[in-house]
């Protein structure tokens, strides 16, 4: 009965613990750095604005919470709050654009106007542009 | 259909004649909230919003899937817990500025202004009274503004075992760059 019980009490000071440990690591999880994961789908600026306009439901399936690679011309370079940069991506439409918004502003003089770039986002929706957060540039890009 | 009324919220007022109008789509919306367990902030960098300085008229558009967090968690339960974006994806504002006749737009400077309207989240809408400062700039206009909200207001109910690290009452920051359209 002893030895049952201090086996017991040593299996759930372990489970007490790793639970600590798993809830210190999951309550510290930063954002995944997108330079580093696969992404979800790969299209262009015009084509994922397109697949929202004809079916704002069905792409919203599709494309929220998903990371999704987009190349286009850079309309606009924006600096934003906190050291954010946001770079417009052309699409066939004239009033909306994919924003896509970098959570730092490293490099933001490379990136220009009418250049061709890559990158890599996290899709938030459809408000009057397709948003995208978390960017990263892919490499590669110019 | 939601998307469209939408677009015609802010197709009218871009086109309505005459008129001098302001636009950004790279505005920033961010909260804090402070309590001796922990700091939460949240940035959202790609606030719409427009002003229309003939009238007044002033409209912000957010999606709640936009706004970031340190920590993935908070991130987490900020969409799934207490903002539902899945089930409630924007959030808005539509209101005027009622002083409108203080401010000189020919005049680089800045001004106080009021601004009373309609914070619309989670679909519940609550009249806001905002103190903020309108900056005209050459070549646009800087908005700032402060102001607190309360959770509780927009049915966002905050379970007891982390009612100490969420505070009663949000800091709400507003920094627009608008430029003329």
């Amino acid at each position: 009965m002893k030895k049952n019980l201090k086996i017991a009490l040593i299996v759930i000071s372990i489970m007490v613990l790793g639970g600590a440990v798993v809830g210190f690591y999951l309550y510290n999880l930063k954002p995944k750095d997108l330079g580093k994961v696969k992404p979800d789908f790969v299209l262009t600026s015009s084509d994922l604005l397109k697949s929202f306009e004809e079916n704002e439901a069905a792409a919203g399936a599709r494309y929220i919470n998903k990371i999704i690679e987009v190349s286009g011309e850079i309309s606009s370079v924006e600096r934003g709050e906190n050291n954010s940069m946001n770079i417009a991506l052309k699409t066939n439409s004239s009033s909306s654009s994919i924003i896509c918004t970098f959570p730092s502003l490293a490099d933001a003089g490379k990136y220009k106007e009418g250049s061709q770039i890559t990158i890599r986002g996290e899709c938030s929706g459809y408000l009057m542009d397709i948003l995208l957060n978390n960017c990263v540039a892919v490499e590669g890009t110019k | 259909m939601k998307r469209l009324s939408l677009i015609f919220l802010f197709l009218g007022l871009i086109f309505t004649a005459n008129a001098q109008k302001f636009m950004t789509k790279n505005g920033y919306i961010g909260f804090f909230s402070h309590t001796p367990a922990e700091d939460i902030k949240g940035d959202n960098n790609q606030v719409a919003s427009v002003i229309d300085a003939s009238n007044g008229e002033i409209v912000f558009q957010v999606l709640v899937k936009s706004f970031h967090f340190a920590k993935t968690l908070m991130e987490e339960h900020f969409n799934e817990n207490y903002m539902e974006s899945d089930k409630f994806p924007k959030a808005s504002f539509k209101g005027k500025i009622t002083n409108l006749a203080s401010i000189d737009l020919t005049k680089n400077g800045g001004y106080e202004v009021i601004v009373e309207g309609d914070l619309i989240i989670r679909d519940v809408t609550k009249k806001m009274s905002v103190k903020g400062m309108l900056e005209v700039v050459t070549g646009g206009l800087n908005a700032n503004a402060k102001f607190i909200i309360t959770p509780e207001d927009f049915n966002i109910k905050i379970p007891s075992v982390v009612r100490e690290n969420i505070a009663k009452t949000i800091e709400v920051t507003i920094a627009m760059k608008y430029a003329p359209i």
